[in-house]
């Protein structure tokens, strides 16, 4: 590992149980789901009627009229939550060469809203009737771009596009170019939108979502034995990554460390996780090796709640630290959040870093029926205070996109 | 349509769907195993059945199916309570 080391400095978070990291984390702390009834488009046929619908979010509060007015809804929690970790890290923009600054999004689906909207449009009235601004909005990069253009900040811009994985993967990659001196700041995290009538139909057409949409609540049991499936979910998360000498000078808020970071393909199938788990554990051992750990105090998994995403999670955590796994906390907070998709590695950083702030573990809520196949610790049904001074977080995207993070107290 | 009828148009769906001769499906055939068809696999065979029947094929019966001759059996049981015209 290089001597530049990297630490988190700000967030913002967007999703379905809260709104700014005090009120998402204070939700995740006390096991609350958001997950409800969609309502955003009429579900009606839908094998699945339930998601981690982002509700009360008005973009207007987070950016110029103008701006809210002519992007989609995935650029909306971008912008939003780039306001937010900016103002938590309390950067003084104009101090700073802005060339040095980066942003490295994630984005598994791009502006699907406004690409779904126009199909209908292009159908009703012809093709002839397109919007103008229909490449700029749906192009998936559009969320890296105008978080660019707002803060004028003009080093390294990129969406990374690895499904599930994305924000993860985000993360990882401007923590690599913040330790290797390309970069000595950048916004990064992830954002997703999903909640959009073709997608979500695509989705139950995979037969991969849940269908207990009775008890919304209840629906996302990771590790469960009941589980059925994945509630899809939307939102995102950025967080302001700082090389750490950066962020000593200016007295910045240092929140936490990236300490390591792995990504790899499992390159077998596009949907279909290895059933043995040694993708997953390969890519977890390259992320401790990166951070020069044998064992971490919590991992926070990928955990969808599907039969064979938790199953094989669960192989691997125990291929990577043997009979020592029964000993470290595994939750998956995407029982109370859903599956944000490409935002879900991010908004999972978030809530590792408040874990470590707040030396605390987020449970997983709805375990209530354990599965033979899952026997780990999953911090059921209650959060728990626990010392914690490193953290591995897991994303698995389809494509088999495999990526780990490690995260550790500031020291 | 009769059974034997079934059973040919889905022999059929999965010759061309799996590039197999048709003479090499039997209902004893099992899908996984001898004609290598996945979990995704199996989602993709039956939205393809739906579509040439016109019906909803439920989670809990994919689950079940493990040879050729399931689906048959399945398609018959449910053409049998369709009203007759």
């Amino acid at each position: 590992m290089s001597g530049r080391r990297t630490v988190v400095t700000g967030l913002g978070v967007i999703a379905c149980n809260g709104i700014g990291v005090d009120e998402f984390w204070r939700a995740n702390r006390e096991g609350r789901s958001g997950i409800s009834a969609i309502d955003a488009f009429d579900t009606t046929g839908f094998a699945s009627t339930i998601g981690g619908q982002v509700r009360g979010f008005d973009p207007a509060r987070y950016m110029p009229a103008d701006t809210a007015k002519r992007v989609d809804r995935f650029v909306h929690f971008g912008l939003a939550c780039a306001d937010m970790a900016l103002a938590d890290s309390r950067l003084n923009v104009a101090a700073e060469d802005t060339e040095r600054i980066g942003v490295i999004i994630g984005s598994g689906l791009g502006g699907l809203l406004f690409h779904e909207e126009q199909m209908v449009a292009a159908f009703d009235r012809g093709l002839h009737r397109i919007n103008p601004s229909s490449v700029p909005r749906i192009s998936p990069n559009a969320v890296a771009s105008q978080i660019g253009i707002r803060y004028g900040f003009k080093g390294p811009n990129l969406v990374i596009s690895t499904a599930c994985a994305s924000g993860a993967n985000a993360i990882g990659e401007a923590f690599r170019k913040i330790q290797h001196g390309e970069v000595d700041l950048c916004l990064t995290g992830g954002v997703e939108a999903p909640l959009t009538p073709f997608n979500f139909a695509a989705y139950c057409s995979m037969r991969i979502l849940s269908k207990n949409n009775g008890q919304p609540a209840e629906a996302s049991r990771p590790f469960d034995a009941t589980r059925d499936g994945f509630v899809m979910g939307e939102g995102g998360a950025v967080l302001v990554l700082e090389e750490r000498e950066h962020a000593l000078r200016r007295g910045a808020p240092i929140l936490a460390e990236v300490l390591g970071y792995a990504s790899n393909s499992g390159a077998h199938h596009m949907v279909i996780p290895d059933a043995q788990g040694t993708d997953g554990a390969r890519v977890m051992a390259s992320a401790l090796r990166d951070a020069g750990l044998s064992r971490v105090d919590y991992i926070n998994a990928h955990a969808t709640s599907t039969k064979a995403n938790d199953a094989a999670e669960t192989k691997a955590i125990k291929l990577v630290f043997g009979a020592d796994a029964h000993h470290i906390p595994v939750s998956s907070t995407k029982s109370m959040i859903g599956h944000a998709l490409g935002a879900a590695g991010a908004i999972e950083a978030v809530a590792c870093v408040q874990a470590l702030r707040e030396q605390f573990i987020p449970p997983t809520i709805n375990l209530t029926h354990p599965d033979p196949e899952c026997d780990l610790d999953y911090v059921a049904l209650h959060g728990r205070a626990a010392k914690i001074k490193t953290i591995l977080s897991n994303s698995f995207g389809f494509g088999n996109c495999n990526v780990a993070l490690v995260f550790a107290a500031p020291h | 349509m009769t059974n034997q009828e079934i059973e040919q148009k889905v022999k059929e769906i999965l010759s061309k769907k799996l590039d197999v001769e048709p003479g090499k499906i039997a209902l004893e055939t099992r899908l996984a195993e001898d004609l290598g068809v996945d979990s995704f696999g199996a989602v993709e065979l039956m939205f393809e059945i739906e579509e040439a029947f016109g019906l909803k094929i439920p989670d809990s019966e994919i689950e079940h199916v493990r040879r050729v001759g399931d689906i048959v059996t399945y398609l018959q049981g449910w053409l049998e309570k369709q009203p007759k015209a």
